[in-house]
């Protein structure tokens, strides 16, 4: 029993240990962008994890956006108010499902890659020889990531909105014959630019910070051996989803939940 | 660098989808409007029970769109609210002095929007004027309070 | 021998980097024991010992990339962790390190491996840098694969191209880690000629860590013996050659079983039989 209490003391510490760690390894990162190159460097990395996601991002929202369509007016048409379908749609994929989805579909897909890349260079001692020649790989390797992942998600999440608003409209109208005129206009009265679009995105913000750090992170501090980078991509995905869906809630409760 | 040229492009080309698509989100899903100053014109309505009528809802004639509701507040001098709309400027001068506003539902539970219908009034209606004749919005509650007490007065 | 004594003496006259008193330990292992190392300028030195030993430890604490927990290292007479990040940083600069497994970037072609230090470090024109780089693709034979990626490669193509890039800056001091471990029999020898040329036309000092008892002998001016977190032994290449201590014969020799034993540590192999046999 004792040892038990022991074991679950030192994880605790450790726990806590690798979370300072990381923090000042992403202030450091971040704060170090380097001058020089340093553009053409988040260049590359914008195209890494920004545009070769956006196909999944399109996607999936436009998938989402449809089965929200069907499986809401099924539910509205019982009430006569599948008029409200619109705004149905386009206030749960603002307020939740592109914000969320997106991020762990980043997470998944760029967030793994960017731990596995990260990982290798660390075995195959890239970091520890761009060291000795005198660069610091938190500026010349991390912090072009961890920028390319802060503009990338919130970029990803809209176009998610975007294909899943135009998912809804083609189930909604096209389809099951909702007016079209009631899809758009109810959706415009109901849906606030600052409150909804502006509430997502700071959602968006947030995971886009928390999923390329952890992602980063993890591919730094791993231990440069397959198995370790295994297990490092595999913990980037569980963590960062964990704390994406975690701090949703904290973040929808503090937005919509009218605490204030 | 033909490689680095194509990839400018393609991130180019992304930021330039995410900026649209904000625009999109901004325009088409939530409403906003660059309207011009000019282009529409302010009516005042009063009425004892906006329901859940909220600002930007529809103002609509016939069913057509005509202009949104830009404001609603406690008018203290009557303890009731006082709803501005805005109206597209081809209306002005062609509504009747004694054109009524009424607070509609869309379906059972949808939004809530202003209809006007015309009277036959020779005088008309300028920027910044009241309409006079208004219709509150019917509140579910009030309406089964009535039928129940109907019935239990038959 | 005295006379061999005085040319080792006129040596020292000389040190560029100066190990005192190294202690070292990665959590309850400890890896160095008070190891003391002189490392004179223009000369090639080896370092030695079995697999496991920590030589590659000791690369990193002499290039300040890990801190001892006691114990100094002098780089011309600098103690190298007691220096600022940015005057690290800039010691470095004079510093090249080969790694064992190449180390080159993955997303730059040869060329730009190569290229990388003198962007970073200088403001050259990029006609100078250029030049620059043939100058030491040429210098390892590599000059016509400087289009190629890292991973187009071969392992013995790749550290020739991590060699070109240690140099690049004209470093006064270049670090080896086990340059021979995966080379086929020519790469080797290709590896040791170049390291034997370099050292002489640039006037390089070089630090060689190794286990390739053959080809090390064969360029080193002067050979330490690492084992069990110690100086083992030291001496010319020659003098090691006829070392009577037995564990020195062991290794310089290849004896499988000796003095280091060939068995790692284990209880008796009959009861190790019996007590499964037991639980079974």
């Amino acid at each position: 029993m004792i040892r038990r209490i022991h074991a679950l003391g030192r994880r605790g510490c450790d726990m806590l240990e690798a979370l300072g760690r990381s923090a000042v390894f992403l202030a450091r990162a971040s704060l170090g962008v380097p001058a020089r190159e340093g553009w053409y460097l988040w260049l590359r990395q914008m195209h890494f994890v920004g545009v070769l996601s956006l196909a999944i991002i399109v996607v999936s929202g436009l998938f989402i956006g449809m089965v929200l369509a069907l499986q809401g007016y099924t539910i509205l048409v019982d009430f006569g108010a599948e008029q409200a379908l619109g705004q149905m749609v386009a206030l749960s994929l603002l307020r939740e499902l592109s914000p969320v989805v997106a991020a762990l579909l980043f997470a998944g897909r760029a967030g793994s890659a960017l731990t596995a890349e990260i990982g290798l260079m660390k075995a195959t001692e890239q970091l520890t020889s761009m060291e000795m020649i005198g660069v610091d790989p938190l500026r010349r390797v991390v912090a072009p990531r961890l920028w390319a992942g802060f503009v990338a998600l919130p970029l990803l999440t809209v176009g998610f909105s975007v294909v899943g608003v135009y998912g809804g409209y083609l189930v909604g109208v096209q389809w099951l014959g909702v007016f079209e005129g009631s899809y758009w206009s109810n959706m415009q009265s109901s849906v606030s630019f600052i409150a909804d679009v502006g509430n997502g995105m700071i959602k968006s913000l947030v995971f886009a910070l928390v999923v390329t750090w952890i992602a980063v992170f993890q591919g730094y501090d791993l231990v440069p051996t397959a198995e370790g980078i295994s297990r490092a991509t595999t913990r980037t995905v569980v963590y960062s989803s964990l704390s994406v869906l975690g701090l949703d809630f904290v973040l929808t409760a503090v937005m919509f939940g009218g605490f204030s | 660098m033909k490689r680095g040229k194509t990839m400018e492009l393609g991130v180019g080309l992304f930021m330039l989808a995410g900026i649209l698509g904000l625009l999109f989100l901004g325009l088409r899903v939530s409403g906003l409007t660059f309207s011009m100053p000019g282009e529409t014109f302010r009516l005042e309505a009063n009425f004892a029970n906006i329901g859940s009528l909220k600002p930007r809802a529809r103002v609509t004639m016939a069913g057509v769109t005509v202009g949104r509701v830009s404001a609603i507040d406690l008018d203290t001098d009557w303890y009731d609210a006082r709803v501005i709309l805005e109206l597209d400027a081809e209306l002005e001068g062609q509504l009747s002095r004694d054109t009524t506003a009424a607070i509609l539902t869309a379906g059972l539970l949808g939004e809530q929007y202003i209809g006007l219908s015309v009277g036959g009034d020779p005088e008309m209606l300028a920027d910044g004027d009241v309409i006079r004749d208004t219709q509150s919005a019917l509140v579910l509650e009030e309406l089964i309070q009535q039928f129940v007490s109907n019935m239990v007065g038959d | 021998m005295f006379d061999n004594f005085s040319r080792l003496a006129s040596m020292f006259d000389s040190l560029l980097v100066e190990v005192k008193g190294l202690r070292f330990s990665r959590g309850e292992r400890q890896i160095f024991r008070g190891v003391e190392l002189r490392i004179p300028r223009g000369r090639i030195t080896a370092i030695m010992g079995p697999s496991g030993t920590g030589k590659t430890t000791l690369l990193k604490l002499m290039g300040g990339q890990l801190v001892p927990d006691a114990g100094e290292v002098l780089v011309e007479g600098q103690d190298i962790h007691g220096l600022s990040r940015k005057a690290l940083f800039g010691l470095r600069r004079r510093m090249g390190m080969l790694f064992q497994s190449g180390a080159l970037f993955s997303d730059l072609n040869v060329f730009e491996n190569v290229a990388f230090p003198l962007r970073v470090h200088t403001d050259l024109p990029e006609a100078m840098v250029r030049d620059l780089v043939l100058m030491k693709l040429e210098a390892v034979g590599l000059r016509g694969a400087r289009e190629l990626m890292p991973s187009e490669l071969s392992g013995g193509m790749a550290r020739r191209v991590a060699l070109a890039r240690a140099i690049a800056l004209d470093p006064d001091l270049v670090l080896y880690d086990e340059p021979f471990v995966g080379q086929d029999p020519i790469s080797k020898g290709i590896l040791v000629k170049l390291i034997k040329q370099l050292n002489e036309a640039l006037g390089l000092t070089s630090v060689v860590v190794s286990h390739d008892i053959a080809e090390t002998l064969s360029i080193a001016d002067y050979v330490y013996v690492i084992a069990d977190g110690q100086v083992m032994a030291q001496g010319t290449p020659a003098g090691l050659d006829v070392d009577e201590d037995p564990r020195v014969r062991q290794f310089v020799h290849g004896e499988p079983d000796g003095p280091v034993p060939f068995h790692y540590a284990a209880p008796d192999f009959l009861q190790d039989i019996l007590v499964r046999e037991d639980r079974a």
